[in-house]
């Protein structure tokens, strides 16, 4: 009796799990274990794939400039947006880290860019960073801020525009997650600040910062991944381009695996088993930073 | 002192006043600028169009098909939202309440694959299993592939559920609630909350992907939701006429997602670092 209710109850659980197992088997295991299998082959999609061993690994690092351009282009672009996205967020989470009514509606305004599609807005980014007759020259010039027009997607500035396009994308996010991080801090510490005397910039080094350490490092840690990721604004907004000046590698691993839609590549064949060979380098860079990252700010604790 | 103070106030209110500039401006600029006539756009204009021209958007609905791309967008969202409440508020109840062979297991998998990402290699060999199948003839592959594993989900319902006293569960039990039974009855009820928020989460980021979308409508356009139409406008041959139509059909994309913030911003921001606190 109770070995056939168990049974059943068994069945149940496994019932329940299973739309949420075969999607997860199907989205997430499938892909890797075919993207382990072809990082050993060349593979176009057409001709049967061939066994090149490692080769693909040693052609990136090797014979590849593309790859060494684009793994360049990475470092710039995540460093970049890192170091003006965290500080401004940081900054405005101080600023409007009250309860009031005007607070909470800047907050819901500078944070309604994150909810809206950042492919979409890069292509209006695209116009309005037109050199001719883009919106932000006429801008600047009207200012007075600029003598004449810039070209803000040619060469010299194109990863600038990419990266404080992807600031504007993403700064509401990191906005949000200081406001929660100064609101973890309990408010007898800076009480008991106020009575010892100490003033709002003291207040900020010694008590904001320390305290909010351990939340400090899941921000920088969730900054580090998602900017690692990008991709679609950049595809959108330069495509790689100009000349791979913008051209990071989630984006050339996409250029191998479809040509056709990145407007700026060198090759016309797919190279699937190139291409997954490429993204599990990236992925092991990824995850490289992360873990020294990790051991790094524990022996900043120690210290601490 | 009391100058100091002033000024600290002044520079913080600029600071903040510039940045509200940059991130507003160029959203109120797709809204105005899609009223526009594209002579108005390119040669520059008032901030405000000069006699607002409703009918970029009759042509962008007419000619470029935008009414077919925008229904897409919310078939696909509304079905990715289904498929993410239902798989993840059930894998998260019985995580959270059942031991059973192979949890640990598959526990572990899914916290793994949360922080494993190939880009676009994972999407290639999806799209051709998906077509191999016929999922890629209607839309219910895409928001299949659109939903993902949900491991957060999961795990963010994992957390709620714990939340909920086991006492209930059991005294259901003894009156002879099944497993299925109770998760209907008491917990879906009272985890409503996170619910909402996994359902407007799976929604907006269904609607807002550009990459998924490109990739599993390659073989059958027709199925385009309209991110990936409108992102399509800068490829095509007369781009550089255009600019009224590609204002007029990203704002079809961004606002249906704006007027949700604007009744749920609260949700929407609170839902943000539920995730990341937990996570």
């Amino acid at each position: 009796m109770r070995l056939k209710s168990k049974a059943s109850n068994y069945l149940q659980i496994y019932l329940m799990l299973f739309p949420s197992l075969l999607i997860f088997a199907v989205l997430s295991v499938y892909p890797i274990m075919w993207a382990l299998k072809y990082v050993f082959y060349e593979y176009n999609g057409y001709t049967n794939p061939k066994f090149v061993g490692l080769d693909n690994f040693i052609r990136a690092f090797t014979r590849d400039p593309l790859f060494i351009n684009a793994l360049k282009n990475t470092f710039i672009y995540v460093g970049g947006k890192i170091v003006i996205i965290l500080p401004l967020a940081f900054i405005l989470a101080i600023f409007l880290n009250k309860k009031t009514k005007i607070h909470g509606a800047l907050q819901a305004l500078i944070f309604s860019p994150t909810i809206i599609s950042s492919a979409v807005m890069s292509l209006v980014f695209y116009l309005m960073l037109n050199a001719y007759n883009g919106e932000v020259n006429r801008l600047l010039l009207k200012l007075g801020l600029v003598d004449s027009p810039v070209n803000w997607l040619g060469s010299k500035y194109a990863m600038l525009s990419t990266v404080i396009v992807s600031v504007w994308a993403g700064l509401g996010n990191y906005m949000v997650y200081f406001l929660a991080g100064l609101q973890s801090i309990p408010d007898e510490i800076y009480e008991s600040g106020a009575i010892d005397g100490v003033n709002s910039f003291q207040k900020l080094i010694y008590i904001t910062i320390p305290m909010l350490g351990p939340m400090l490092k899941v921000i920088l840690m969730l900054a580090l991944i998602t900017a690692f990721q990008d991709m679609s604004n950049i595809l959108v907004l330069t495509g790689g381009g100009p000349f791979g000046k913008t051209n990071v590698m989630s984006l050339y691993v996409y250029s191998l695996y479809f040509p056709v839609n990145a407007s700026d590549t060198a090759t016309f064949m797919p190279q699937y088993g190139y291409g997954a060979a490429v993204s599990v380098i990236s992925a092991c860079i990824v995850g490289f930073i992360t873990v020294i990252y990790l051991k790094i700010s524990n022996k900043l604790d120690d210290i601490y | 002192m009391r100058l100091r103070q002033v000024c600290i106030n002044f520079i913080k209110w600029i600071f903040i006043g510039i940045i509200l500039i940059f991130t507003v401006y160029p959203i109120l600029y797709t809204l105005l600028g899609s009223f526009k006539t594209n002579w108005e756009l390119t040669s520059g204009g008032n901030f405000f169009p000069k006699k607002w021209m409703f009918s970029n958007y009759t042509q962008a609905y007419i000619q470029s098909n935008f009414l077919k791309y925008s229904i897409n967008s919310i078939l696909i969202s509304g079905t990715s939202m289904f498929i993410a409440l239902l798989t993840s508020s059930m894998a998260g109840y019985v995580f959270a309440r059942h031991t059973f062979p192979g949890k640990k297991i598959i526990v572990s998998a899914y916290l793994a694959m949360m922080f494993i990402s190939l880009g676009a290699v994972s999407i290639y060999p999806v799209y051709i299993l998906f077509h191999k199948i016929g999922l890629t003839k209607s839309f219910l592959g895409l928001a299949i592939a659109l939903t993902g594993s949900q491991a957060t989900n999961v795990f963010l319902t994992v957390g709620f559920v714990r939340s909920i006293p086991v006492s209930m569960d059991e005294a259901a039990y003894l009156e002879g609630c099944s497993y299925m039974k109770i998760f209907y009855k008491i917990i879906i009820p009272l985890i409503r909350p996170i619910l909402g928020v996994i359902a407007l989460f799976a929604f907006r980021y269904a609607w807002n992907d550009y990459l998924i979308g490109l990739i599993m409508t390659i073989s059958n356009p027709d199925l385009m939701p309209i991110t990936v139409a409108v992102v399509q406008l800068k490829y095509s041959m007369n781009a550089a006429a255009e600019w009224h139509i590609m204002l007029a059909g990203a704002s079809l994309a961004i606002v249906p997602i704006l007027v949700l913030y604007i009744f749920t911003n609260k949700q929407f921001i609170s839902g943000l670092t539920v995730g990341a606190v937990k996570g």
